[in-house]
């Protein structure tokens, strides 16, 4: 009981602790609105979480040029969330309107 | 309904310096009629195209055009609907509606690349006219904020609508 208390509090520590060299994994958010990406470029680093929200009142998706990550459809006020897993520059567009490109940076 | 007219004058006098001619003479509840009809249109030409359309990227075209203006009139309509504004009928508005009856009933006679040539090319002439329309008349002649807002806000869409009805005819041909 008493080892299990000090791992969580050790895990806290870890988790908040600006002494250590991993720095606990952020979420960060595009917003989808008047077709197109906000912000256009987002720069993150591995195991970060992204998060589209689509504020727009069409469906949109968040699709990797290379077929690294689709977010197929996402619908008017839905998000979609995304760990990302790899460091990169990674081009991502709208696979239903062309036109709409963003990247994400991972470093 | 004499005194809103001019009251709608008035407003519209107040803008003129940085609005042409043409939209001085329109108030919301117009504008709300216009787009929703303009709207409508396509979405109707757009189901033709998913149906008969033999290129596969027309039938996706025309499947995207039914769902974004399907959206953009849903959102036109709960606006209006929020604002107390009933869509009234207008010149312009009837006009869009006969041209788009006209551009039906000449689709409904084509079928196979003579169909995807004409509904594409009409694709391609509509959402320019749309974005005139926008940039012209609708926008600088929305007097309340909430609809001007919207009609800024769907403005991109027609952009990308048009981009891609030009490659799509462009890629016909080859």
């Amino acid at each position: 009981m008493r080892l299990a208390l000090l791992a969580a509090m050790t895990l806290t520590l870890t988790a908040s602790g600006s002494f250590l060299p991993a720095a606990a994994p952020k979420t960060h958010t595009v917003t989808i609105d008047a077709t197109r990406y906000e912000p256009a470029t987002l720069t993150v680093a591995p195991g970060d979480t992204v998060i589209w929200r689509n504020k727009d009142i069409l469906a949109h998706t968040a699709t990797s040029t290379v077929g690294v990550f689709d977010s197929k459809e996402i619908k008017p006020g839905a998000s979609w969330k995304y760990v990302v897993p790899k460091k990169g520059l990674f081009e991502y567009y709208c696979t239903l309107h062309p036109a709409m490109k963003a990247s994400l940076r991972v470093r | 309904m004499h005194m809103k007219r001019t009251v709608t004058f008035a407003i519209a006098g107040v803008l003129a310096c940085a609005v042409p001619a043409a939209a001085q003479s329109i108030n919301d509840a117009q504008i709300a009629h216009i787009v929703v009809t303009a709207n409508q249109v396509d979405v109707d030409a757009g189901k033709l195209a998913a149906r008969k359309a033999s290129d596969a990227d027309i039938r996706k075209f025309g499947q995207l055009m039914m769902s974004d203006h399907t959206g953009v009139n849903k959102a036109a309509v709960d606006l209006a609907t929020k604002l107390k504004v009933t869509p009234e009928a207008n010149a312009t508005s009837t006009a869009i509606k006969e041209a788009g009856d006209k551009n039906l009933a000449k689709l409904e006679t084509l079928s196979g690349a003579a169909f995807d040539k004409a509904y594409i090319a009409n694709e391609v002439a509509y959402h320019q006219q749309v974005i005139d329309a926008l940039d012209k008349v609708l926008v600088p002649g929305a007097t309340n904020a909430e609809l001007k807002a919207l009609l800024v806000k769907v403005r991109p869409a027609f952009v990308a609508h048009l981009e891609q009805a030009k490659r799509a005819q462009a890629s016909l041909g080859k």
